[in-house]
């Protein structure tokens, strides 16, 4: 995936950024997640890996902002980002969650 | 919240080249509900898993539903989108 330089955006932009990604990465666990049902796994796990490269261009972003504010230009806070964040956060959590339970599925045969 | 603010910017492009649009965005359960007073639906990325359902709604009412570009949506770029809706309604 094409990597995003933070400094070439605006502080809605990156926000936006943030969110794009965590939102490509939830609709492919969700959608893996009905795959799996449907029976076909190797698409489960190709929509899951699709959903890992989404979240690693989000953290990728998200690894920049802390980079910049450690360097000591702070980031200006706004609900938009704290919006983002969670956003990134909640995907995090699903993916885990979502990889946990298809392994589970798979070593019990569901 | 996001794509409220998308909304912003495609209304306030569409006023800068007078054109006169009715763009709002609502959460996904109102969605169904509204979409029969639309030309044509776009949805976040995050919401790209219920495309065929919301198109399967939308066929009733011979409208198109499509995920808002990746590019738009990622610069938060309203003229895309705007553009981007007016081609959903020229293909109809």
């Amino acid at each position: 995936m094409e990597q995003v330089k933070i400094t070439n955006l605006t502080d809605e932009q990156i926000s936006f950024q943030l969110i794009l990604h965590s939102g490509n990465a939830r609709s492919c666990i969700i959608q893996s997640l009905r795959a799996y049902k449907e029976g076909n796994k190797d698409e489960a796990d190709a929509l899951i890996a699709k959903a890992e490269q989404d979240l690693s261009a989000a953290h990728d972003i998200h690894f920049q902002m802390i980079q910049k504010e450690s360097g000591g230009e702070a980031t200006a806070f706004s609900l938009l980002l704290m919006h983002a964040e969670d956003h990134l956060m909640s995907t995090l959590s699903m993916k885990e969650l979502v990889k946990e339970m298809l392994d589970l599925f798979k070593t019990k045969n569901i | 919240m996001s794509t409220s603010l998308l909304v912003t910017k495609m209304k306030e492009y569409a006023q800068s080249i007078g054109e006169e649009a009715e763009i709002w965005a609502v959460g996904q359960d109102k969605a169904k509900e509204d979409m029969r007073k639309a030309d044509a639906v776009l949805i976040g990325p995050q919401m790209s898993f219920l495309k065929s359902e919301l198109q399967k709604e939308a066929d009733q009412y011979n409208i198109r539903v499509e995920v808002i570009d990746m590019m738009a949506y990622g610069m938060a770029d309203g003229k895309k989108a705007y553009e981007q809706a007016l081609s959903l309604m020229v293909n109809q």
